[in-house]
């Protein structure tokens, strides 16, 4: 077990190539796949956590994400089926950068944290038109619709998702959350949204306590 | 360095080009009204940057790329293929909403180019973004992980036979050329000129020829309208720009998720490619601000911003060759023009590092009390004003907000005031709103 902890410390420390060793080793000390997997979410969890508290940033983030990644590589094929699954998902988060809007960075970043926090996410990319925003709402039932954009024009596009939800009866059922650099609560009233974000952690805390 | 700077101590040399900027001297002017109408406004700026004095009111500048021609009633295309259009578009904006100073009509760039080079670094109106919106940053790993050492060694030669033909199509074939050394000897000199001869990379460059040609014309067209801009009374608020050397890698070659492990992964070789482009970055901020008179040199600020990187990291990796690249500028008496994007709450104390009066901040969403609380008397500042207000808000709300701000940052001059970010889309009455507002509160 201190193995598996040593392995969780050395993935939230950032230290890549031990990380990885350690994981070869605990493999082929017969360690379960399913173990080591956890060790990595534990990880990932205490990653998520010191963004949270601001120790962390994107460089560990995104270095996190990778390094997870090159694990599973390693770990994938040692894995029974339903040893991914992970815990209960608490919730369903769609995301997506609005139609004319091609940034990915805070998207990615919401997307990574939503999955880390114990939510389904589904990932629609950038430059997502209204009307399949709206068919993927229907086809996937989220909780909560994430609409990213990192630019003004962004605005109309948001608030043709909201009118366009509402057309199709969904929006009494969701919550939307616009987010973004240039989003406060002024575009919030203007596009429709339930809240805003220029931060992802207020953010995925608003999603939270909105599944509760 | 401007000639006439020469003679000049270090310390005197920005308010030495700030006074040959202010007098528009070797400008032409449409009447003497006008003349005195472009040295008040380059004089109020003079005076907010300097910190010597209180100007007689503050400055008001707003940052514009395509709110001129939206508002004309064009779209992204249409501003990006005619420049007539173009260019009258900003006459009119001027006329309209007299700024103290604007800049960015050539920031607007001409399509055909684009297309000629089968450009792919940016998306633009009718190329990846609908017509009727403007350019975006089409971020890729346009350098790879494992090149850092050919970077380091000859930038030049990696920029030219690695990276542009990855972010220009039609230079494609440049990645099959010789390095250009053989030509220091007639024996050895046959290898580079026979790749230059590969009909790809003949092809390849006739269509830099013709993006020269076509900018070349393009410019012939926009400069008349660029003076006439200025002949009205409107001074250019930009003579140069560059950037961080830090957004230089990890905005055009690495991309924000390479550049972030890089830092783990291979640290020491960040560091050295950030240090070979700081000269760089310098030359080319000096060289324009010279070639236009004008010593304002804009550095738009990405990747060092609240969120990006804890300041530990921001300390290391981006704050040292900016400061070198400032700290440049001013010696070639050329004033930085910080354009900060997103929030810098957490990096304000670095910015008192720079020698008081030379520089501009421009903020976007950083919280402008603390910045004046914590910039007063060091440095001018600008910006701040939600653009979220100039586009979804009310006059009154505006005129409000203005108030408010400038209640907050202008007091003893040293500010400014600004829209947070590019205008692309403004409702005109509340540009009008937030224009008048400035003018009437920002009396001293």
């Amino acid at each position: 077990m201190s193995d598996l902890k040593a392995l969780t410390d050395t993935v939230v420390e950032m230290k890549e190539t031990e990380a990885l060793e350690l994981t070869v080793k605990l493999l082929e000390s017969g360690v379960a796949a399913r173990d080591v997997f956890r060790a990595y979410q534990d990880a990932m969890s205490e990653i998520g956590k010191r963004f949270e508290q601001q120790v962390y940033f994107l460089p560990e983030l995104i270095m996190a994400g990778d390094m997870m990644q090159k694990a599973l590589e390693v770990i994938r094929p040692h894995l029974v089926e339903g040893d991914q699954g992970g815990g209960a998902k608490i919730g369903k988060f769609l995301i997506a950068t609005v139609a004319g809007d091609i940034h990915d960075i805070g998207k990615n970043i919401v997307t990574m944290l939503m999955d880390i926090n114990g939510f389904e996410v589904r990932d629609l990319g950038v430059d997502v038109p209204a009307d399949r925003i709206v068919e993927e709402a229907k086809a996937f039932g989220p909780d909560v619709v994430g609409l990213s954009g990192l630019l003004t024009l962004a605005y109309d596009p948001m608030k043709e998702v909201v009118e366009k939800l509402e057309a199709a009866g969904l929006r009494q059922n969701l919550k939307v959350i616009i987010g973004g650099a240039q989003m406060d609560e002024s575009v919030r009233t203007y596009v429709g949204a339930d809240a805003f974000a220029t931060d992802a952690v207020v953010g995925v805390n608003l999603c939270k306590e909105w599944v509760n | 360095m401007l000639e006439e700077l020469r003679g000049i101590s270090p310390e005197d040399r920005v308010e030495a080009f700030l006074d040959i900027w202010v007098s528009g001297e070797g400008l032409e002017f449409a009447s003497e009204e006008a003349r005195e109408a472009y040295r008040y406004r380059a004089g109020l700026l003079k005076d907010a940057i300097l910190l010597k004095k209180t100007p007689d009111r503050v400055p008001i500048l707003p940052l514009a790329t395509f709110a001129p021609t939206t508002l004309a009633g064009m779209s992204g295309k249409q501003a990006m293929n005619d420049p007539d259009g173009l260019g009258k578009a900003w006459l009119k904006f001027v006329d309209d909403y007299e700024p103290d100073a604007l800049g960015g009509m050539l920031m607007v760039m001409y399509a055909p180019v684009l297309e000629a080079l089968d450009y792919k670094l940016y998306k633009w109106p009718g190329h990846g973004v609908p017509e009727h919106l403007y350019y975006q940053f089409n971020e890729q790993e346009y350098m790879k992980a494992d090149e850092y050492d050919h970077f380091i060694q000859d930038v030049t030669d990696y920029w030219i036979r690695v990276w542009l033909p990855r972010t220009h199509g039609a230079l494609g074939p440049l990645a099959g050329t010789f390095p250009v050394y053989g030509s220091m000897e007639l024996p050895m000199s046959s290898p580079w000129l026979m790749t230059l001869g590969i009909p790809e990379v003949q092809d390849a460059f006739k269509a830099l020829l013709e993006a020269g040609r076509l900018t070349f014309e393009w410019f012939q067209k926009m400069m008349p309208y660029v003076g006439q801009k200025v002949a009205k009374g409107f001074p250019e608020s930009a003579g140069g720009f560059t950037k961080a050397p830090f957004d230089v890698l990890a905005d055009s070659f690495r991309g924000t998720t390479g550049i972030m492990m890089d830092l783990f992964r291979q640290p020491d070789k960040v560091l050295k490619a950030v240090e070979v482009l700081t000269p760089l970055m310098i030359n080319l901020g000096v060289s324009l601000a010279k070639v236009n008179r004008n010593p304002l040199v804009f550095i738009p600020l990405h990747k060092g911003a609240d969120g990006f990187m804890s300041n530990a990291h921001f300390e290391k990796f981006y704050w040292p060759s900016l400061k070198n690249v400032m700290l440049g500028l001013i010696e070639n008496g050329c004033v930085p023009v910080c354009f900060v994007e997103g929030a810098y709450n957490q990096r304000l104390e670095y910015l008192t590092e720079l020698p008081p009066g030379k520089c501009v901040f421009y903020f976007d969403r950083t919280d402008m009390a603390r910045a004046k609380e914590v910039l007063a008397g060091k440095s001018c500042i600008a910006g701040g004003f939600p653009v979220s207000l100039i586009m979804t808000g009310k006059p009154e709300q505006v005129e409000a907000e203005v108030k408010k701000l400038l209640n907050q940052v202008a007091p003893n001059g040293g500010y400014i005031l600004g829209v947070g970010t590019a205008l692309d889309d403004p409702k005109p009455e509340n540009l009008k709103a937030f224009m008048e507002a400035g003018r009437k509160f920002g009396k001293y």
